[in-house]
């Protein structure tokens, strides 16, 4: 799971600091307000804490996700409210004596006592939802369910709290109404157009202990309508390829996407899909075709899967933005799988384009090396990658090769491609990752030196070929090799 | 000496010949560059696809062979081909073509050339067809000079009649065929001229290569006898032919051994006995033509007399012998259709369903050779006027060609190189005789040698590269033979000109230039015929169908390739696919999945199941269905877009080869109307109506017009408005325009009924419950 918080110092801290219980009395939320915005793949949950510091100088607040949140957690952050600044986030681990996986949050300026400040926390969770009915026909509508927990835990007391989750339509099959909960007098949930709201829950004790979780804590399962196909991209692998010769980066993805919502149930039949799209009346798990922003400036794109060229796709290129001014044009591709994508049915492909190096690359004539931004992924919305690999392939004869993710990678390698041409072979930066999301549209930086020399490579290889051939061809023409002239 | 026009005269023999040897160099270079680029309009329109049915098997088993090796691909067992009998691949097929790839792969990833094995073997096709132009070249120059071999390249760089076998993408076994052929035939000319043991082998060797990558190879091991035969028939036997073709059989038919699929059929089969007898022949006419060193004449007769009837008997019993016994096996099927056309249709369906089996229609001829069919009869005349061993050659190639190539229309294409060579002989005697400056005198003057010393200054010339040895032989040509050459006569008639006896020949430059630009002009015309038919009838790759949207762009029909990718992404690795043979192999090249049969059809009893099962009605195809672990059945259905390639048209030969071998439970005559009409439509026969194949086309079809008439586009028929129901098949994919449906096997009923009466019971379930309500609101 990529985060982009830092987590070096995890381990050592944590023999140092039963962190947990000592920092129970620095904090005290004064309200808590969750909001899960439910999705297909993804689900965006935001919570605003207000806290108020207990003692001076605090500075360190913790949180704490439960077993389930953090499995499907792929992206955490936290601000302050208002602001668009991160704070410095560190990931302790799995806190065995409560269960429960604690992270600290920096705050940019320690609070005294009774001084108060707004956290916002934005997590996105992938995988939360499952479709319900498993399965389901071409003509049936698409519903998922979301499980959640009730309270929103944390080390501190909490004066209030409430979650609200909307749903993307108004249309919520059912939702739970948890009985015996304490810390409330009014309606434990209001629903109200697609907003179903739990709470508010009044002066919570410090609840990331286990022993408050199997007492008190209950599940909550949201049942709901959705009317988009539920994407999944189980594989993503993307080569950017740098060539300084042909002042080109190519930038290929293959990708193997999975419509993750409801089985079909029987067959697919052609009669009917030709007849809903005929009275407009699309079913909602049902892909015909994905709108992709690619980066503009981009030529000679190209999409084809195991078996040819796919020609199913339309194309809106745009010229590419001057360097430093704000990439908000995009060309814009209608990719349609050969085949409209049914619940639970895959479809792989490769889609690649060329674009111009000066549009990505820069040099840096202090230390003489170039910078090279590579996007990690195309972003989909609400689309999410379960495993992803990027290689960025530098040109033969790199040296002092640094890189910069945006955020830590779970392997990282440097390797050795050889491909037309070359030599020796192209330094190759490998780096892995999993469950990126909509949040992880990150640009890895990749710097490095190549010499006049290496530059030259490639024409002397080429030409000396060349007149080995050539020299080749001119002796044996002249060379008489016969027992008798003729 | 008269000249009709100047010639420089101050340039050195070396320059001319330096000259002409670097044009040649050109004009060979670019002929392969217009060979090959006149084959790629299939990927610039379509893309670098592989095309049909068999290259998709070659382009899998090429991929073996780059991924796991020499080895590994020698001992390929093939588990998904044939269900469940499998097939052992390296030991049935001929596997110069993918070794051939899988050399270029490996030799352009050592020099780190990367380049996909895909892309290998769509231009493997264009690639060899430039190899193919040179060596018509150096045969052709063999048999008269280089500016013919330069327009016979020319000829075979281009003609339809070969291009139709080797577009881009066209990825089969004649691609690299041609040139073997061509090239072996040069060499065996090489070796019979020079009577060096050296080319006999070279011919050997790439016999060997044509025998590992053709199985028309059986052309040329009957070509080289029977042109060695004809040459001792007319007294020609020699040292060199001896040497030639000895060191050619010896040699050639050990190493076509090796080759698991031919094993020791040069040995037992009958086609191969030709080579074989004439080997024997040769061998006692060199021991007679020792004996007849050494002993008198009269002697001599007698010995002859009495060892050719010996021989003869012994010979005659020996094959009968061994034909009885069993050791030479009889003529094969595909032989017997070669001389009787009507053979394969009343024996072997299989080999008659095949529409390239059929026999040549006259236009196609015009379509795939032009102007050159008209020039090859002429050329051929050409060739007795001179008669030398490789004119023989070419008289007998053309005749056994020409004969084959009215049988079958893929034979087409063996003639067509033969048709290159001689036109390429005529077209070059035409313009040596025109371009040529000598004027006819009337008194008689030895032929100057500097007239014929010009350099390729002529404007006229098409290849760009007149040397002076041709010049000169030209020259001498018309001044020798200037009153009976037959080429001079045939020519002189063109050109309207009337024989006269004290002068013949050409005047003046007005006659030259007519005819020059005539022939230019026959030659342009032919570029813009082939360009043209290649373009339009031999460059698409039927895998992918083009149409035009309304606004006249191109749309591209894919739905083959869409239903084979549903199959690979959505479908069990090992989920088995029925289908008509055709479509076997691209089943295992594109969707990755076993298949019961496919295109290399062996065994016919298998075909015949799947034909059965198609033809049958439902009941009886399912057991079939199931036995074979059959998931899903694939069918090919034109209906909607006015496709005619599909099935039901298809349909009537799965009959008739599931007749063949269930005469009592398959009839054709079945599957017609009572007047004798194909029908689909309310006249439809029971029969018809009831099978499988033509329940599976027509399912749900006539809900797609929604009430209105449905209409088939390719029959033009109209479709019975309630649809045939499926009662053990359930329709799984049906692609975009319908062409391709896939239908999934229903497992058996749970409860043990058949299928029929649980399907009755689903749907009649309904009906009984509304029955007693019915009558309880009667009663009430």
């Amino acid at each position: 799971m990529p985060r982009h918080w830092r987590a070096p110092l995890s381990l050592l801290l944590s023999a140092f600091l039963p962190l947990c219980t000592l920092a129970a009395n620095s904090f005290e939320n004064t309200a808590i307000v969750r909001t899960v915005e439910l999705g297909g793949a993804l689900v965006h949950v935001t919570t605003t804490y207000a806290v108020k510091a207990l003692e001076d100088g605090s500075s360190v607040y913790t949180i704490a996700l439960g077993e389930r949140e953090h499995a499907h957690t792929a992206w955490l952050e936290a601000k302050l409210k208002g602001q668009t600044e991160r704070l410095p986030l560190e990931d302790f681990g799995y806190h065995r004596d409560s269960g429960f996986y604690l992270y600290t949050i920096e705050l940019p300026k320690a609070l005294n006592v009774n001084q108060t400040s707004n956290l916002v926390i934005e997590t996105v969770q992938t995988h939360a939802t499952y479709p319900w009915p498993e399965e389901a026909a071409q003509k049936d509508p698409q519903s998922l369910k979301y499980h959640s927990e009730l309270l929103v835990l944390s080390p501190y007391k909490t004066a209030v709290q409430r979650t609200k989750i909307r749903s993307p339509s108004p249309q919520v099959h059912s939702y739970t109404t948890p009985e015996d909960v304490e810390f409330t007098t009014d309606a434990v949930v209001t629903k109200a157009g697609a907003t179903i709201t739990y709470g508010p829950f009044y002066d919570i004790p410090p609840s990331a202990i286990q022993d408050f979780v199997d007492k008190k804590q209950k599940e909550i399962v949201i049942h709901y309508a959705f009317d988009y196909p539920v994407l999944e991209i189980t594989e993503l692998r993307r080569t950017a390829e740098i060539s300084h010769w042909g002042a080109n980066l190519n930038i290929q993805d293959n990708i193997n996407l999975h419509n993750a919502g409801p089985r079909l149930k029987g067959h697919f039949s052609r009669l009917e899909h030709q007849s809903q799209a005929y009275f407009g009346k699309a079913a909602p798990h049902v892909l015909p075709s994905l709108q992709l922003h690619l980066p503009a400036g981009i030529h000679d794109v190209y999409y084809y899967d195991l078996v040819g060229n796919v020609s199913t796709s339309h194309l809106r290129t745009t010229p590419s933005t001057p360097k430093g001014t704000e990439a908000n044009r995009f060309s814009f591709l209608e990719l349609r799988p050969r085949y409209p994508l049914l619940g639970g049915w895959n479809y792989s492909f490769t889609l690649g384009w060329d674009s111009s190096l000066s549009d990505y690359a820069g040099f840096d004539s202090k230390t003489g090396k170039y910078v090279v931004g590579v996007p990690i992924m195309t972003v989909i919305p609400s689309v999410v990658v379960d495993d992803a690999e990027v290689a960025i392939i530098l040109p033969e004869g790199a040296t002092d090769v640094d890189y910069y993710a945006p955020y830590p990678a779970l392997s990282e390698s440097i390797s050795t491609h050889i491909t037309y041409l070359d030599t020796i072979g192209r330094p190759k930066v490998t780096l892995k990752y999993q469950q990126l999301t909509d949040k992880h549209g990150g640009v890895i930086y990749v710097t490095y030196k190549v010499p006049f020399t290496a530059h030259l490579r490639k024409p002397v290889a080429v030409a000396t070929a060349f007149i080995g051939f050539f020299a080749l061809a001119f002796a044996v023409k002249r060379v008489d090799i016969r027992l008798r002239r003729k | 000496m008269p000249l009709a026009y100047s010639l420089p005269s101050d340039l050195s023999p070396a320059t001319v010949t330096n000259t002409s040897s670097l044009l040649r160099i050109i004009a060979l270079a670019l002929i392969s560059g217009a060979a090959i680029a006149s084959r790629l309009f299939a990927v610039v329109n379509f893309e670098s696809i592989i095309h049909e049915f068999d290259p998709w098997f070659n382009y899998r088993a090429t991929k073996v062979l780059a991924e796991k090796g020499f080895y590994a691909f020698w001992n390929w067992f093939d588990h998904t081909a044939w269900y469940p009998l499998g097939r052992v691949v390296g030991g049935t097929i001929y596997p110069g073509l993918m070794a051939t790839s899988g050399v270029i792969y490996n030799v352009l990833h050592a020099l780190n050339l990367p380049v996909d094995i895909r892309n290998i073997c769509v231009l493997l096709a264009p690639g060899f067809s430039a190899l193919t132009a040179w060596s018509t070249y150096m045969f052709t120059k063999e048999l008269k000079d280089e500016s013919a071999g330069l327009l016979a390249a020319a000829f075979i760089g281009i003609a339809p009649g070969y291009i139709s076998r080797s577009v881009a993408g066209s990825y089969d076994n004649e691609a690299i065929a041609i040139f073997l052929l061509m090239f072996t035939f040069y060499s065996w000319i090489k070796a019979l001229k020079t009577g060096s043991a050296f080319f006999g082998t070279l011919t050997a060797l790439f016999y060997f290569y044509m025998v590992a990558a053709w199985g028309g190879y059986a052309f040329i091991t009957n070509m080289i006898p029977l042109h060695a035969l004809t040459l001792i028939l007319m007294g020609r036997f020699s040292s060199r032919l001896y040497v030639a073709y000895s060191s050619w059989y010896a040699i050639g038919t050990l190493a076509s051994m090796q080759v698991p699929f031919v094993g020791f059929q040069p040995v037992r089969t009958s086609e191969h006995m030709a080579a074989l007898g004439v080997f024997g022949l040769l061998q006692i006419v060199a021991f007679a033509e020792l004996v007849r060193a050494h002993v008198s004449s009269r002697q001599f007769q007698s010995i002859l007399f009495g060892s050719v009837i010996v021989i003869g008997v012994l010979g005659v019993l020996a094959f009968a012998g061994l034909t009885y016994k069993g050791w030479i096996a009889p003529w094969t099927g595909r032989f017997y259709s070669l001389w009787d056309t009507g053979y394969a249709k009343k024996y072997i369906p299989i080999i008659a369903s095949v529409s390239e089996h059929q026999p040549t229609a006259w236009p196609s001829f015009f379509m795939d050779l032009q102007f050159l069919i008209f020039l090859f009869p002429a050329g051929v005349i050409l060739c007795f006027r001179e008669l030398r061993d490789e004119h023989v050659f070419v008289i007998i190639y053309a005749v056994v060609a020409s004969y084959f190539a009215g049988v079958m229309v893929r034979l087409m294409l063996t003639l067509t190189p033969v048709v290159c060579v001689a036109a390429a002989v005529a077209f070059s005697s035409l313009l040596d005789t025109y371009i040529d400056p000598v004027e006819p005198e009337v008194s008689e003057v030895a032929v100057p040698v500097t007239g014929g010393d010009s350099s390729a200054a002529s404007p006229a010339t098409v290849d760009g590269a007149v040397s002076s040895k041709k010049a000169k032989k030209a020259a001498a040509a018309v001044a020798d033979a200037s009153s009976t050459g037959i080429a001079s006569g045939i020519v002189a008639a063109i050109g309207g000109q009337s024989k006269s006896p004290k002068a013949r020949g050409i005047f003046g430059l007005d006659t030259r230039f007519l005819i020059v630009v005539n022939a230019l002009g026959m030659l342009l015309f032919f570029v813009l015929h082939c360009t043209y038919v290649t373009s339009s009838a031999y460059s698409s790759p039927s895998v992918v169908l083009a149409s035009q949207n309304p606004d006249g762009s191109q749309h591209i029909i894919d739905d083959f390739r869409e239903a084979y990718y549903w199959l690979r992404q959505n479908t069990p690795q090992d989920a088995v696919v029925m289908s008509w043979w055709d479509y076997g192999y691209q089943i295992a090249g594109m969707a990755d999945r076993p298949t019961l049969v496919d295109n290399n059809t062996w065994n016919n009893t298998h075909i015949a199941t799947v034909g059965k099962a198609m033809s049958s009605p439902e009941e009886v195809a399912y057991p079939i269905l199931r036995k074979h672990d059959v998931d899903y059945v694939l069918i090919i259905f034109g209906g909607l877009i006015g496709y005619s390639g599909d099935d039901i048209n298809k349909f009537l030969w799965m009959v008739r080869i599931a007749q063949g071998v269930w005469p009592d439970e398959i009839q054709e005559p079945n599957y017609f109307t009572p007047k004798g009409e194909y029908r689909i439509d309310d006249a439809a026969s029971p029969t018809m109506k009831n099978s499988l194949m033509y329940k599976m086309s027509y399912y749900r079809f006539a809900e797609l017009f929604g009430g209105s008439q449905a209409v088939d586009r390719v029959r033009g028929q109209q479709v019975p408005k309630t649809g045939p129901t499926l009662d053990y098949l359930d329709e799984a994919f049906t692609s975009e325009n319908w062409i391709v449906r896939i239908y999934q096997v229903k497992k058996e009923d749970l409860l043990g009924r058949d299928l029929k009466t649980a399907n009755a019971f689903a749907n009649g379930k309904k009906r009984k419950k509304s029955k007693p309500l019915a009558r309880r609101k009667a009663l009430a």
